[in-house]
């Protein structure tokens, strides 16, 4: 199981102005995996990540749109994908001007063979 | 040990990085003492005899999972997690320039071991730059450091006239 997280998260970092990427723990918030660019702070990305994407997920369970699947944070530096991976959250830190759309295909594909 | 004239100033100092830290990490209790056990700091409570019980187990869980980690060959600890049904447990050491200070975090759903653990970090570092932490105080009798002992629990305790 964990080789199969590796080469998720290996994967994923690999993919044009991809920062780095990491399998975290949906309800404790830290991170099982990683694979991050140096000054990329993997606790703080972690707890901050799994935190929004959980208040997020109730917000969508609340307004009637269901479980939450994708979660896209776009700012002026960069990006965070994160996706649903059952009991995990893939998370994806990428430039500004990474292909968002390839970002999100390849995290996509990540998050189906790992839940 | 911190002593009686200084307390109430550091208990002062405490205030503002331990008010930060319980509501930027959403904790429902945070408890700072000092190794020995003395209330320093305190947010949640409703009853100082919850307060002293809570620091009397705070201090000996400190002493003996530093003595498990000299054991197991660890130089130290760096935080214990007890995950309950509804509330958990953070009970972390806060590293100072002159002393271990013990944190202990309870929290609920909430919030999360990664966003507690991601305060802790950034209240050890303000808590060690204060500049009550930057000098060594000295060695107290056993009289003053009971006096001591039950002051800091009298200057943090939400009902320390009441209750005792």
């Amino acid at each position: 199981m964990n080789a199969l997280f590796n080469a998720a998260v290996e994967r994923l970092s690999r993919v044009a102005g991809v920062r780095g990427a990491l399998l975290v723990e949906s309800e404790a918030g830290v991170p099982v995996v990683s694979e991050l660019r140096e000054g990329v702070n993997e606790t703080a990305v972690a707890a901050l990540v799994a935190s929004l994407f959980r208040r997020t997920g109730a917000a969508s369970e609340t307004a009637d749109f269901g479980r939450l699947n994708t979660l896209q944070l776009e700012a002026d530096e960069g990006h965070v994908v994160a996706v649903d991976a059952g009991e995990l959250i893939l998370v994806v830190v990428a430039d500004h001007d990474a292909q968002l759309g390839l970002v999100r295909f390849e995290a996509h594909r990540a998050a189906e063979s790992i839940a | 040990m911190m002593m009686g004239s200084e307390l109430p100033h550091l208990i002062d100092a405490l205030r503002p990085p331990i008010q930060r830290f319980v509501r930027e990490s959403r904790a429902r209790i945070a408890l700072l003492v000092s190794s020995a056990g003395q209330v320093l700091a305190q947010h949640g409570f409703t009853r100082s005899y919850q307060v002293r019980n809570v620091a009397s187990l705070a201090a000996a869980t400190h002493a003996s999972s530093h003595a498990l980690a000299q054991l197991a060959g660890a130089e130290r600890w760096e935080h214990l997690y007890h995950g309950g049904r509804e509330r958990q447990l953070f009970l972390a050491p806060l590293r100072t320039p002159i002393e271990d200070l013990i944190l202990v975090v309870i929290f609920d759903a909430d919030s999360s071991l990664g966003i507690v653990r991601l305060f802790y970090e950034n209240l050890e570092k303000e808590v060690a730059a204060l500049p009550e932490f930057q000098q060594k105080r000295e060695r107290r009798d056993q009289e003053s450091f009971e006096h001591d002992l039950e002051a800091g629990l009298e200057y943090t305790s939400p009902d320390a006239a009441s209750e005792d």
